[in-house]
C-alpha cells in the first residue's frame, strides 16, 4: 500500500519543480499513477511510505500539445489514449496509434502518460520504440538557484539501461519532441501473453514512406524493444531498405538482418523467431499504411516465414 | 492519519468529504461515500472491476489516487440508472444472462457503457477491444459481448425496446428457453452486497500475519507490542483457540492459525483487529516471532521416500490418502495386447482466480451467537467444525453465506472464518477481513499438481485391454479436499471407456507447498488429460481416427464403471458425434494430415488476435460530447 503525509497538486511547472526541490529526498512524482500504485504492493515494493507525493498531471505545460517546423511537442503528462482519439496526433504520428492500441487497455491509457512510460525506462516499454523511430528528444527541467533550468537530449541517450535514465535529482521530464510525419505509414507489433494489459515479450515499430510509384521504400525507420537492455533503432536495416523495392524477398532479407540483436536473458530462441516475423510484418504493415499495394507481398511473406 | 477535503460531483450530486491522503478513488467511493457497487478485484489495474468515469473518461479507480478526483465529475455504476430503473445497458446484461457471480459485472457494465458512448455504432470486434481491460472468470465473455451488442442495437433503434424483455417460454416450457436470472438486476446495478461491501457499526479491520517460511518451528510469538498499540483492539494466535483446533474437508489437520510450526509460505500465524486497516497493518510488524528452520519438502515424489521430512506428525509417511482400484488382471491384459504405450504426464498448480477475493465479517450477536458472514461454499460443514474449534454448542455458531463472487471450489476451505470468530469474541466488536489479490493467490488452495505414470495396452483393432495408472497428487501442506480429489481422480482415471483390466493407484501426499484443494473437475482433469492423450497416441500408432478409437471403447448404457456403478444411460456417443460435427473434423488417423488440413482456418476457428478494430469502424465515431 502506498501512503503519504501529503498529496500535492501543483498547477505550474515552476511550482512543481519548487516542491520537488523543497522536499528533495522525501518526495516522489505521480503522473498517471498506473505504475506506482501496483508497485507499492505485496510481492513488489510492499508497503511504501513517501512523505510527499507530487502529482504533476495538473501542470498546464505538461499537458500541452503543439505543432511546429515538422516537429510535435507533447507535454510529458499526455496520456496514451490521446494517440487514439486526437485526429491531429493520429495524422502527425502514424505509428503512435498502433502503439497505443496495444498499450495496456482503454482505462489505463486514459491515465498513463508518455513521460512516465519513458522515465521508467523498461526495456519492454511500448512507448520507446515508436518514439525512437520518430527521432524523439526529451526535454528536462529542474530548479537551480530559484530559476528553472531546462536541457534536452535524444531519447536514445536519455534511457541508459533497464530502469535507468539521465534524470538528475529533482529533475522532471517536461516534454517529448518528435518528428511529425503525416506522409508516412506506421505500424507497431507486440507479442505478450494476452492482448490487453501485457508487458511485451518483444515489440517493434516501423515508419515507412514510399516513392511516387508506390513500389519502392523511400524512407524507412525501424526500432525494437524487449530484446535487450535498451530499445534500439535498426540503422542497418533502414539503410538496406531505403530506395529498395517493396517486395517479399527484400523484406524477408531485412527481417533476418537484426537477429543477432536478440540478446535477452530468457527465451532467446523464441524471441528470435517472433522477432523475425515481427520485423517483416511491421515493415509490410507500415508500407500498407503508407498506401502501398501489399496484399501479394504479405501473402508471399507468410510463405517465406514458414519456410 | 493525514487527510484532505475532497470536493467533487459524484453521480450528479456535489460532495464534500474528508478523505485520507493515501486513499485511492476506489477506496474513497466505497468507504467514504459508501457506494459499494464498484468492486476491488485486484488493486493493480488488471481486472477492471473498479472501472468508473472521471470527467467522462473511463478509468480504473484502483489506480487513481483520490487527490486526482479533486474538483472532478465522477460517475459510478450507481449513477447509471438514476430513475430507479436499470439503464438500457444494464437491462441488456440482464436479458443476455451476462452475469453469473456478478462481481466483475459493475466494471463490465461501465466499460460497455463507455464503448457505446464513444462509438454508438460500435462493432462486435471493437466491443471486444474496448472491454479488453475487464476480466470475467465465469461467463466466458460471449454473453457479455452479446449484451453489449443488444444494448447497441436497441439504442440505435435497430431492435425494439421489447427486445430487452424476457422471452416468452415456448409452449410454457422452460427447459431450453432463455430465462432471465432473478438475481441479475442486483448485480448489473451494483446493489448486491458481497461480504467485502458490508459494514457494521463499530466494525474493526483485520489483517493477518503470514509465514515467510515454508517449514519452520515457531519457538515463540510475542504480540505484546502490537497489542499495546493505540487502535489495536485484539490480537489472536493459536493460543486463543478454546476448543479442538483443526479443520479440513476430510481430515481436520489444519489449525485456525499455525500451531507450533508453519507448513507453507503464507500460512496464517496471528491476526490483528484494529480501528482501521493501516493500524492493523502496522501492528503486524510489531509481532515478534522466533523461528527454528526445518528442512522443507517440495517434491511429491520425494515425499513418498523413506527419510523425507515429515510435514504432519500424524502422517509419518506424508500420505494423505491412497486410493487403489483393481479390476481384472492387467498383466494378462498386457499379454493380450498388440500395442503397449507407456508415458508420463505432469500437470501444474492452478489458481481459481475468482474475481472476488476472500472477505468476511465476524460478530457476536445479542444472543451470544458467533456469526460469520462470508462467501463460503460449504457453510454447514464450516459451522460444525467451528463449533468444535470454539468449544461452543452448534446453536451458538451461525454461518451466513454472502454472495459468492466466484468460487470454483476455491472457497470450500475455512481458512479465515475461524480467525474472524476468535477476534469478534476477543474484541467484542464486529470484525472484517478482506484479502488482497496477492493474499488470495498466495494462501488459498490450488488445483493439485499431479504426476501420472500410464501404461495402456490395446489390440490392433483399437480396443483397450489394460490400463495401469499411477498418479501422485501434491496435496501441499494441509489435507483440505485432497482425499476426495484423489478418489474422484481414481474413479475417473481410466476414462469413460470399457477396459476389462484396470489397475489404478492415486496418492495424495503432504509437502510444504501451498495446499491443494477443490477445483472444478475435482481431481479428474489430471487423469483425463493423461487418458485422452494416451488415446491420441494410440490412434496415431494404430492408424485410427481419434474419434473412432473413442467410439470403439466408449462405455454404453448397461455397462459397469470401473468401480461397479451400473450406467443407466450414456451420452458419450452423441457427445462425440456432436463434437466431430461442430469441429468440422477431417476424418482419418492423426498421421494422414500433411502440411494442410481442411478442418482448420474454417468457420468457428479462432483467428490470431489483432487489435485496431476501431481504426476501421464503418461509421466514424462521433465526438464524446455529442453523445448523451
Amino acid at each position: 500500500m502506498l501512503t503519504c503525509d501529503d498529496y500535492l497538486i501543483p498547477t505550474s511547472l515552476d511550482d512543481a519543480l519548487e516542491l520537488m526541490t523543497r522536499h528533495s529526498g522525501r518526495q516522489r512524482i505521480v503522473a498517471g499513477a498506473t505504475d506506482i500504485l501496483p508497485w507499492a504492493r505485496e510481492g513488489r515494493a510492499g508497503d511504501v511510505h513517501v512523505e510527499h507525493l507530487i502529482d504533476i498531471s495538473k501542470v498546464a505545460e505538461l499537458n500541452e500539445v503543439s505543432f511546429g517546423k515538422g516537429r510535435v511537442r507533447l507535454g510529458a503528462a499526455t496520456p496514451f489514449q490521446r494517440f487514439l482519439d486526437r485526429d491531429d496526433l493520429v495524422k502527425a504520428l502514424p505509428n503512435m496509434r498502433h502503439c497505443a492500441i496495444w498499450f495496456a487497455d482503454d482505462q489505463i491509457r486514459e491515465c498513463a502518460t508518455v513521460g512516465g512510460n519513458l522515465a521508467n525506462a523498461s526495456p519492454a516499454a511500448d512507448g520507446t520504440p515508436p518514439f525512437l523511430a520518430l527521432d524523439a528528444e526529451i526535454e528536462l527541467a529542474r530548479r537551480e538557484d530559484g530559476r528553472t533550468v531546462r536541457r534536452r537530449m535524444p531519447l536514445s541517450q536519455f534511457i541508459t539501461g533497464p530502469g535507468g535514465n539521465q534524470l538528475v535529482t529533482d529533475e522532471l521530464i517536461v516534454a517529448i519532441e518528435c518528428d511529425a510525419l503525416p506522409d508516412y505509414g506506421g505500424s507497431f507489433e507486440k507479442v505478450g501473453h494476452r492482448r490487453s494489459l501485457v508487458i511485451a515479450v518483444a515489440c517493434v515499430s516501423a515508419l515507412v514512406s514510399i516513392d511516387r510509384s508506390g513500389r519502392h521504400f523511400d524512407d524507412v525507420r525501424l526500432a525494437v524493444g524487449g530484446v535487450g537492455p535498451k530499445a534500439l533503432r535498426l540503422a542497418d536495416v533502414e539503410a538496406l531498405l531505403r530506395g529498395a523495392p517493396i517486395e517479399a524477398g527484400v523484406i524477408d532479407e531485412a527481417s533476418r538482418l537484426p537477429l543477432d540483436l536478440v540478446q535477452s536473458r530468457t527465451r532467446q530462441a523464441y524471441r528470435r523467431e517472433v522477432f523475425r516475423g515481427f520485423v517483416s510484418r511491421a515493415l509490410a504493415g507500415a508500407a500498407r499504411d503508407a498506401g502501398a499495394e501489399i496484399d501479394a507481398v504479405e501473402a508471399e511473406l507468410e510463405v517465406h516465414h514458414h519456410a | 492519519m493525514p487527510d484532505m477535503i475532497v470536493e467533487a460531483t459524484v453521480n450528479g450530486r456535489k460532495i464534500k468529504k474528508i478523505a485520507q491522503t493515501h486513499q485511492r478513488l476506489l477506496d474513497f467511493v466505497r468507504e467514504e461515500l459508501e457506494l459499494t457497487g464498484t468492486k476491488d478485484g485486484c488493486g493493480a489495474g488488471e481486472c477492471g472491476a473498479c472501472s468508473m468515469f472521471v470527467d467522462g473518461r473511463l478509468v480504473k479507480s484502483c489506480l487513481v489516487p483520490v487527490g486526482k478526483a479533486q474538483g472532478s465529475e465522477v460517475e459510478t455504476i450507481e449513477g447509471l440508472g438514476r430513475t430507479g430503473e436499470l439503464s438500457v445497458m444494464q437491462k441488456a446484461f440482464h436479458k443476455a444472462g451476462a452475469s453469473q457471480c456478478g462481481y466483475c459485472i459493475p466494471g463490465m457494465v461501465m466499460a460497455a457503457t463507455a464503448a457505446i458512448r464513444v462509438n454508438p455504432a460500435v462493432g462486435d470486434e471493437e466491443i471486444k477491444e474496448r472491454l479488453g481491460g475487464n476480466i470475467c472468470r465465469c461467463t466466458g465473455y460471449q454473453k457479455i459481448f452479446d449484451a453489449v451488442g443488444l444494448a447497441r442495437d436497441v439504442m440505435n433503434g435497430r431492435l425494439p425496446a421489447t427486445a430487452l424483455d424476457e422471452d416468452a417460454a415456448e409452449g410454457g416450457r422452460y427447459i431450453g428457453a432463455n430465462v432471465r436470472r432473478l438475481d441479475a438486476p442486483s448485480k448489473v446495478s451494483g446493489a448486491l452486497k458481497y461480504a467485502g461491501d458490508q459494514v457494521m457499526p463499530q466494525m474493526l479491520h483485520v489483517q493477518v500475519l503470514r509465514s515467510p517460511h515454508a517449514h519452520a518451528r515457531i519457538v515463540s510469538i510475542d504480540t505484546s507490542e502490537a497489542e499495546a498499540m493505540e487502535g489495536v483492539e485484539a490480537v489472536v494466535t493459536s493460543a486463543d483457540v478454546p476448543g479442538k483446533d483443526g479443520f479440513g474437508v476430510f481430515v481436520h489437520d489444519q489449525p485456525i492459525m499455525a500451531r507450533g510450526k508453519v507448513r507453507y509460505v503464507g500460512e496464517a500465524i496471528a491476526a490483528v483487529a484494529a480501528e482501521d486497516l493501516l493500524t492493523a497493518k502496522r501492528a503486524l510488524q510489531k509481532i515478534r516471532i522466533e523461528w527454528e528452520q526445518l528442512a522443507g519438502l517440495f517434491d511429491p515424489d520425494e515425499a513418498m521416500q523413506a527419510g523425507a521430512p515429515v510435514v504432519h506428525d500424524y502422517a509419518p509417511d506424508n500420505l494423505v490418502k491412497h486410493i487403489p482400484i483393481r479390476k481384472g488382471d492387467v498383466e494378462r491384459g498386457f499379454a493380450e495386447a498388440d500395442l503397449v504405450i507407456e508415458e508420463r504426464f505432469e500437470t501444474q498448480q492452478v489458481e481459481h482466480a475468482y474475481l472476488e477475493p476472500e472477505a468476511g465479517i465476524g460478530y457476536v450477536d445479542p444472543d451470544g451467537v458467533v456469526t460469520i458472514v462470508s462467501p463460503s461454499q460449504n457453510i454447514t460443514h464450516h459451522r460444525h467444525m467451528l463449533a468444535e474449534i470454539l468449544a461452543m454448542p452448534i446453536n451458538k455458531v451461525r454461518f451466513v453465506m454472502s454472495p459468492v463472487g466466484g468460487g470454483f471450489g476455491g472457497k470450500e476451505d475455512m481458512i479465515y472464518q475461524g480467525m474472524l470468530a476468535l477476534l469478534a469474541i476477543k474484541s467484542r466488536r464486529p470484525v472484517k477481513l478482506v484479502f488482497t489479490r496477492e493474499e488470495s493467490i498466495a494462501t488459498t488452495a490450488k488445483r493439485h499438481p499431479s504426476r501420472t505414470s500410464y501404461r495402456m495396452g490395446l489390440t490392433n483393432d483399437g480396443r483397450i485391454v489394460a490400463s495401469e495408472i499411477r498418479v501422485i497428487y501434491d496435496g501441499g501442506a494441509y489435507g483440505m479436499s485432497t482425499e476426495g480429489v484423489i478418489r474422484k481422480g481414481a474413479i475417473l482415471a481410466a476414462g469413460p471407456y470399457a477396459v476389462p483390466n484396470v489397475k489404478i493407484d492415486t496418492y495424495g501426499v503432504y509437502t510444504n507447498n501451498t495446499p491443494s484443494g477443490a477445483f472444478r473437475s475435482f481431481g479428474s482433469l489430471q487423469t483425463q488429460f493423461a487418458t485422452e492423450s494416451m488415446l491420441d497416441m494410440a490412434a496415431e500408432n494404430l492408424g485410427l481416427d481419434p474419434f473412432e478409437i473413442r467410439r470403439i471403447n466408449a462405455m454404453q448404457a448397461g455397462d459397469l464403471t470401473h468401480t461397479k456403478q451400473e450406467l443407466k444411460s450414456v451420452s458419450l456417443l452423441q457427445c462425440l458425434d456432436g463434437a466431430e460435427k461442430a469441429s468440422g473434423w477431417e476424418t482419418g488417423a492423426p498421421t494422414v494430415r500433411g502440411a494442410t488440413r481442411e478442418d482448420l482456418d474454417g468457420e468457428g476457428c479462432r483467428k490470431p488476435c489483432r487489435l485496431g478494430a476501431r481504426f476501421h469502424a464503418e461509421i466514424p465515431a462521433p465526438k464524446l460530447s455529442e453523445v448523451a
